[in-house]
């Protein structure tokens, strides 16, 4: 049972990162970015080229990895939703999930169907006094948390992260202040799409790289988002946690002999939908009728 | 708009959905000739016309949610697929006639659709997007999950018979076609009368609307109703063309299949949701051929390519479409028509 709770925590710590790529977008930019799972994904598939057919070392290949991925959220938003800036959002959701899309039949035609475990993931178990873990969560846990300080440290305390703020509350404000606004979207992007990669990374080595890795990875950053509330980096680690240990009690008390870790987190989603749109620690800025 | 010298003289003229003679001549004709295809066509352009006329079907339902009322839903397969268990349901374990579970079939996804469209009145933009993909992936794992529905191994279910034979594609088309048609009538009519013209005043303005006393709650739920009732429908068809149906088929892909045919065709037109069903099985249909070209060109692939290309394909055409003709098909057909209409003047 505590391995359970332990285990499903670790993993809330994972599901957090993948949050904060959604959240890193979405605030300055108001972009949701459905294509964050693909990304990831791609990245995964990415790392594993370089690795295990390229037969780079570990270390160098997460180096390549990091860059590439924040070139890839460049370009997603330069060709892709840039030009859609004013467009209804109904058509930039549409236009992040048809990019997942590509992502994904690029992924199919270059990889295939593949799956495969990144080589350096670590094996066996670790006794932590009472409890064993998984040495791949727990290591992604603590990723997970600096990831986290030091994005924390780098909005409070630097001047990229004020510009982003500034951009968050308000574009026209941001720009009449000096900052330039679309630089920001581009360092924004970027910055999800390296995270993205390091997510990548984590996540092949929490689970194994499948075909249908993106689709894991958004079924559980999407509830996790919406649970922490849109915009606050804090609800993601949060919302990350709960969910985690939702899944895991899911999958362990089974109700009605059926595993429901799955579907929890989804449940979740909608009930958090109905009673409080915005989240646990979101805005109330919510378009109410 | 209307060619020079031609006006509507009374409402009924401004109303009707066929305005002159012609164009019920060409109706017929076009009618006519949409029922004889299957006729001369060989059995496997049939069975394409089939799944696009399903699809069209389907995309009405969300032509009418999305394009006419403003509600955005990515989970209209999931819908579809409660038609269409239904429709497998009830023949298979009850032995009903199907031509009694086509409404039902209806009814259920679109009692579905009521359950999932009341945070609608809450919450609207991407909340009640993401509340639908919620949907799509809750409905498809309690269908997944139960032997009653065939867990992951799916259901089949009886063919239509007519006079104690099973249809065959021919057959089949014909019956497709008679659904795809009175559901367009039911969706051009539906335009024209009060609850239509209530779906366009919450879509373009649902605080001006219900100052103007318009119960925002009854009509964004109906048009939810609506729409699901198409996509229930919809399943109908298609679970008794395919006479088996599995969890796999009602996948969120297909939802945004059926969203990209109302963007590619142009939101908030009729024959745009058609227009846009033909265009998507169209490159769909081009997949299996050009991917022989890729495999021949790059021997190296020997992966999946008809499957990553069609993914490839969708992607491009939806975001040419958002990107460069962001009003789809219909906007453009009409400009087209236009330019005919006024030559040589320019406007």
């Amino acid at each position: 049972m505590d391995d359970i709770l332990v285990q499903g925590f670790l993993l809330g710590g994972v599901y957090a990162l993948v949050a904060l790529g959604f959240i890193l977008v979405f605030k300055s930019s108001g972009v949701l970015n459905l294509a964050h799972g693909e990304m990831i994904a791609i990245l995964a598939y990415f790392l594993y080229q370089l690795l295990a057919i390229w037969g780079l070392p570990a270390w160098l290949g997460i180096l390549v990895a990091i860059p590439t991925g924040a070139l890839l959220g460049v370009l997603i938003d330069r060709l892709a939703v840039r030009p859609l800036l004013g467009q209804p959002f109904l058509s930039v959701l549409m236009m992040t999930l048809m990019v997942s899309f590509l992502l994904r039949g690029v992924r199919y035609l270059v990889w295939g169907a593949d799956s495969f475990t990144l080589p350096f993931t670590p094996r066996g178990q670790w006794d932590i006094g009472p409890v064993n873990v998984i040495p791949a969560t727990a290591i992604s846990f603590v990723a997970a948390m600096l990831i986290f300080v030091a994005l924390l440290l780098l909005f409070r305390y630097t001047k990229v992260g004020l510009s982003m703020r500034v951009v968050a509350a308000d574009h026209e404000v941001a720009q009449s202040l000096g900052i330039r606004v679309k630089r920001v979207f581009s360092i924004s992007w970027a910055m999800g799409g390296a995270l993205a990669a390091v997510c990548g990374v984590l996540m092949g080595m929490v689970y194994t790289v499948t075909p249908v890795l993106g689709q894991t990875v958004l079924g559980a950053g999407l509830p996790v988002l919406l649970l922490g509330g849109l915009t606050s980096m804090p609800g993601a680690v949060v919302g990350g946690l709960i969910i985690g240990l939702v899944q895991a009690l899911g999958s362990y008390y089974r109700p009605g002999g059926v595993d429901v870790g799955e579907i929890m987190s989804w449940v979740v989603m909608l009930v958090i939908l109905l009673i409080r749109p915005y989240g646990l620690f979101g805005e109330k800025r919510i378009e109410r009728i | 708009m209307l060619p020079s010298g031609v006006f509507n003289r009374r409402p009924q003229q401004d109303m009707a959905i066929v305005r002159t003679r012609a164009q019920w001549l060409l109706l017929a004709a076009g009618l006519v000739f949409l029922f004889t295809l299957s006729l001369y066509m060989s059995e496997v352009w049939v069975n394409w016309l089939i799944t696009v006329g399903i699809y069209a079907v389907a995309a009405l339902g969300m032509h009418i949610m999305t394009g006419l009322c403003g509600q955005f839903s990515m989970g209209q397969s999931a819908f579809m697929a409660l038609g269409a268990y239904t429709a497998a349901i009830l023949g298979s374990r009850y032995g009903l006639s199907p031509w009694v579970s086509l409404p039902l079939s209806g009814l259920v996804a679109g009692l579905g659709g009521l359950i999932f469209g009341i945070p609608a009145l809450r919450i609207k933009g991407f909340y009640l997007v993401l509340t639908t993909i919620a949907a799509q992936f809750v409905i498809m794992w309690f269908i997944k999950q139960f032997d009653y529905t065939g867990a992951t191994y799916g259901l089949t279910l009886p063919a239509i018979t007519i006079g104690g034979s099973a249809l065959d594609y021919t057959q089949f088309w014909w019956l497709t076609l008679g659904i795809v048609v009175v559901m367009l009538f039911f969706t051009k009519n539906i335009q024209r009368t009060t609850t239509g013209r209530k779906f366009v005043a919450v879509r373009d303005n649902d605080l001006a609307a219900e100052v103007m006393g318009i119960n925002l709650f009854r009509t964004k739920l109906l048009a939810f109703f609506i729409g699901c009732f198409f996509a229930g429908i919809a399943g109908w068809l298609w679970a008794h063309y395919l006479l088996r149906i599995t969890p796999d088929l009602f996948t969120f892909d297909l939802s945004l299949w059926f969203l990209a045919m109302v963007i590619i065709g142009g939101m908030g037109s009729t024959s745009g949701a058609v227009m846009g069903a033909v265009a998507i099985m169209a490159v769909d249909k081009a997949v299996p051929s050009l991917s022989d070209v890729v495999q021949r060109a790059f021997p190296s692939l020997g992966f999946q390519i008809p499957f990553a290309l069609g993914l490839i394909l969708f992607a491009v055409l939806v975001m040419f479409f958002l990107l460069i003709e962001p009003k789809g098909l219909y906007y453009r057909l009409e400009r087209i028509k236009l330019y005919y209409r006024l030559n040589p003047f320019a406007y």
